[in-house]
């Protein structure tokens, strides 16, 4: 239990708005949008500055308090949950974009920055910051570097890691690690950067951002296509990258997720389908409009039922825009939402989709499938009740099931999510043991007294901070 | 008359949040950004998400109803952005408002605050003709110049700072409309319905002339208004301050009125009386027939989805040569989901130039007495506002609401802007000849 003179000396070096230690405020700190995780820290701080960061740091490690980083708690994986107490540190009041340099097309900026905040900054100065996550509208920039966020357009331009090129930190023991910079290159001693870049916040807390903009594509086609066979839709998407074309974006949704969103959003999505396609191809116009053509022949040619090209900026922006909500409107149907993040390579997508109907038959679960189709990464949600635990059962065992197809196809546990607090058992068997303990050492090194983000991403035998619901 | 069933958690068993409301926030946090009090303070506690999961820690037992959730029911501005935003459909507004009621429940005021709170609710509104006289000395107060004089001699700063600002909000009062409209106002030219007008206390004290003008038009676009004498206060403040009890019985006694009353439609010039209306459903789910209630609800429009509805006819309207600007009052745009109307009206007026100011559905920070109580954060909301009206270049603020105009205007009075700000149906008014 925190001290009143340790909240006493937070309260002095943050300023009172910054420290909030009543039981209202600390209920409401505990969890991300991870379903069924909640835990209740003793003291959240706001800090303001680096300074900041550092003085509550030295308290929290005078008091003995594990400290637990949190950008908007919009994690997917658990990462922000306070499984073991201590301090929260909120840093979405850190959320000053410090700059935008036109000469080297970077933008540094604090860590609490939302997410959508500088692509807009960007964007008005005729630049791209391409990591787009569902959450963008809310996530923030250091929450989306300790995930490794990716998003709509992860196909083409990558992910976050592929725009980090410096951050500033620090570390547990109150020792500043800046890494990298605005050289393009730079090969000098380990890269510390990539460690630090989805490390879930167990190595330091990161205060400051430098990444890379690029400029924006000139000309955006987006395409509709509706599937009568979810199995064809995964088939236009291997067929797509196999004809060389690589698209901004190839989403998909299932029947569920179409009629989960169309309750939403209202803007007449084909209700009866069994899968659609959100296909978007940018770049040069003549590109454009090449790629466009050769999609179209390869989506009839695997005999999408209906094709439709939006016809303006404004419709395009809508469909990407219903297609965000996919995770949030599949709650309306169900009190939890358990939604895992598989990715497999791109080829295996119609086989993944054959085994997600075959283990939703078995454990006669409801699933919506949805995700990002075009980097083989897709996130079926089991749309279940946490109050029923044998339900939750049937759920449990659908992953693992899932996952050891996954595996063995060469697939990866998480995609983008991060392993946090709900796959820590599903990465020991992805990277094996050997893997874990190298992991371990690494956390060791950054932080020898374990009190970054405890109980995240490697399985200990605490049944506290144990995910399950 | 009440509805109460099994107890919830920590909830008293009457008028309580139902659990599965509360369940249904999957935590996403699409709400955040789009809550005022979240922007403002940055505290998870006073956003949307966090309000919910309060109430949620309340059912379960992990929280008393303590003095914060109180805090936090009240400090909602109940705008409703967050469940526009919300695509699971958790209605965090809905489940703040059930909570203001627990808050009398649970914490009461002390003797003078109560008293003072029942004689506003449970005898002023209720009662028209009562408002209408206590209105008689504001009126007076500003006939014999003593506003002017107060308002330029600072004087009110003395006191409360509420209270400052709740003179300084008040407009030209002119006598209340209630008595002088005639119950039935015959259609003009060809006959197209006969629609029942629900005239709102706020309209009929504060703007009477904006709702003379509804029934001018209603009447020149060929309906004929019936205007029941007897309305009473639609039950929106109730909601707000939590006295549910006496909502019901006004909403009853409204629903009977105005089902008695032969018309195809029931229309409002008041955004916030249009969103009550269409609750009673919810709200007399067990004292009244399902039939009716469902009845009822198909007849109600905010008068510009009316409008829009049975289509302008602009054949005889005048122009109006003017720059508009649109404000959405959050009981219109993310209560009632009525955003595109106004706008293709204002359109239809010949001369109006529209021009979109930016977040045009975000909150002016009046919000009931929410501007009152939390006279600090309102200024910044109305601030952030003013900020985007500016930026139009806009001759005209319109908006639908009396709530957002009467804060818009005082607003735009404190800070000298060259703006003027009416209601929708004033604009349309002078373009009707």
């Amino acid at each position: 239990m925190i001290s009143k003179t340790a909240i006493g000396y937070l309260v002095e070096k943050l300023g009172a708005e910054n420290v909030a230690s009543e039981k209202e405020d600390l209920l409401v700190l505990g969890y991300d949008s991870t379903p069924g995780v909640h835990h209740l820290p003793e003291v959240a701080v706001y800090p303001t500055t680096r300074e900041g960061v550092l003085a509550a740091m030295d308290i929290a490690r005078r008091e003995g308090l594990p400290i637990v980083p949190r950008g908007s708690g919009t994690g997917l994986s658990g990462g922000s949950v306070p499984v073991k107490g201590g301090m929260v540190m909120c840093l979405n009041r850190m959320n000053r974009i410090l700059e935008i340099d036109e000469e080297n097309l970077t933008a540094t900026c604090e860590a609490g920055v939302i997410t959508l905040d500088l692509f807009n900054a960007t964007a008005a100065k005729g630049l791209f910051y391409p990591p787009d996550p569902g959450s963008q509208k809310i996530s923030t920039l250091g929450g989306n570097v300790m995930e490794d966020a990716g998003g709509l357009r992860g196909l083409k331009y990558g992910v976050t890691r592929d725009y980090v090129m410096a951050l500033q930190c620090v570390l547990p023991d109150g020792s500043l690690l800046n890494t990298g910079g605005k050289s393009v290159k730079d090969v000098a001693g380990y890269a510390f950067k990539d460690l630090l870049v989805g490390s879930e916040g167990t190595l330091g807390i990161i205060t400051e951002i430098t990444v890379k903009l690029i400029p924006p594509p000139q000309a955006k086609r987006t395409i509709l296509a509706y599937f009568d066979d979810i199995r064809a839709a995964g088939a236009a998407v291997s067929q797509i990258i196999a004809a060389k074309i690589i698209p901004s974006t190839m989403e998909i949704m299932d029947k569920a997720t179409i009629n989960c969103v169309e309750d939403y959003v209202k803007i007449g999505l084909p209700r009866a389908m069994a899968a659609l396609l959100l296909i978007e191809v940018d770049g040069h116009p003549a590109m454009v409009e090449e790629d466009a053509q050769k999609v179209d022949v390869i989506l009839r040619q695997v005999k999408a039922a209906q094709i439709h090209i939006a016809k303006d900026a404004e419709e395009a922006g809508k469909l990407t825009a219903a297609r965000r909500t996919a995770l949030s409107a599949l709650a309306r149907v169900s009190p939890t939402t358990l939604l895992e993040d598989a990715t497999v390579p791109r080829s295996m997508l119609a086989e993944t989709f054959a085994e997600i109907e075959r283990l939703t038959a078995k454990y006669k679960l409801t699933v919506g499938t949805f995700g990002h189709a075009g980097d083989g990464n897709l996130h079926p949600t089991v749309l279940c009740d946490e109050r029923n635990a044998e339900e939750m059962h049937r759920a449990h065992a659908f992953y693992d099931d899932l996952y050891d197809k996954v595996l063995a196809w060469g697939g990866t546990v998480s995609g983008e999510h991060g392993i946090g607090l709900a796959k820590k058992e599903y990465l020991a068997r992805q990277i094996g043991a050997g893997g874990v303990k190298v992991m371990k050492r690494i956390k060791n090194a950054f932080d020898p007294k374990g009190i970054l983000n405890p109980g995240k991403i490697f399985s200990d035998d605490d049944p506290g901070t144990r995910a399950r619901v | 008359m009440s509805r109460s069933k099994e107890k919830l958690g920590n909830f008293t068993n009457l008028d309580a949040p139902e659990y599965e409301d509360v369940l249904q926030c999957m935590r996403c946090g699409f709400c955040l950004p789009t809550c005022p009090t979240f922007v403002l303070t940055g505290r998870e506690r006073s956003s949307p998400r966090g309000r919910v999961a309060l109430a949620r820690a309340v059912a379960e037992q992990k929280l008393e109803f303590t003095d914060a959730v109180k805090q936090e029911a009240f400090f909602c501005l109940d705008c409703r952005a967050c469940t526009t935003a919300c695509p699971s459909g958790v209605k965090a507004g809905e489940v703040m408002e059930v909570c203001r009621s627990q808050s009398h429940q649970q914490a009461p005021l002390g003797h003078v605050g109560k008293s003072f709170r029942e004689f506003i609710l449970q005898r002023m509104l209720p009662n028209p003709g009562l408002m209408e006289k206590s209105m008689l000395p504001a009126r007076l107060y500003q006939r014999l110049g003593i506003q002017w004089l107060v308002r330029h001699s600072k004087a009110l700063k003395l006191g409360p700072a509420w209270m400052g600002k709740a003179e300084g909000m008040m407009p030209k009062l002119d006598a209340p409309l209630r008595p002088q409209l005639p119950v039935v106002t015959p259609a003009q030219g060809e006959q197209r319905g006969r629609v029942g007008f629900f005239l709102g206390c706020v309209m009929t004290l504060m703007y009477p002339e904006v709702s003379r003008q509804t029934v001018r038009v209603l009447a020149h676009q060929g309906f004929d208004v019936v205007t029941p004498k007897e309305t009473k206060c639609c039950g929106a403040p109730h909601l707000s301050e939590g006295d549910r009890q006496t909502a019901r019985e006004l909403a009853l006694f409204n629903l009977n009125l105005f089902m008695q009353a032969d018309v195809d439609y029931i229309v409002t010039d008041c955004a916030g009386c249009g969103a009550a209306l269409k609750e009673y459903e919810e709200q007399l789910e067990e004292l009244a027939g399902h039939d009716k209630l469902a009845s009822f609800r198909a007849k109600i429009r905010d008068i510009s989805e009316f409008l829009g509805e049975v289509g302008l006819r602009t054949d005889r309207l005048k122009p109006v040569n003017k720059s508009v600007t649109y404000h959405e009052p959050c009981h219109l745009c993310h209560a009632q989901s009525i955003s595109r109307q106004p706008r293709e009206l204002l359109k239809q007026i010949p001369g109006v130039e529209l021009r979109e100011m930016n977040e045009a559905s975000w909150c002016c920070g009046s919000a009931a007495t929410w501007g009152l109580k939390f006279s600090k954060e309102s200024e910044q909301v109305l601030d952030r506002k003013l900020n985007n009206v500016k930026e139009t270049g806009a001759d005209i603020l319109v908006t639908a609401n009396p709530g957002c105009q009467l804060q818009l205007a005082w607003g735009v009075r404190e800070r000298d802007l060259l703006v003027e700000v009416q209601h929708i149906m004033e604009l349309i008014g002078e373009a009707t000849p």
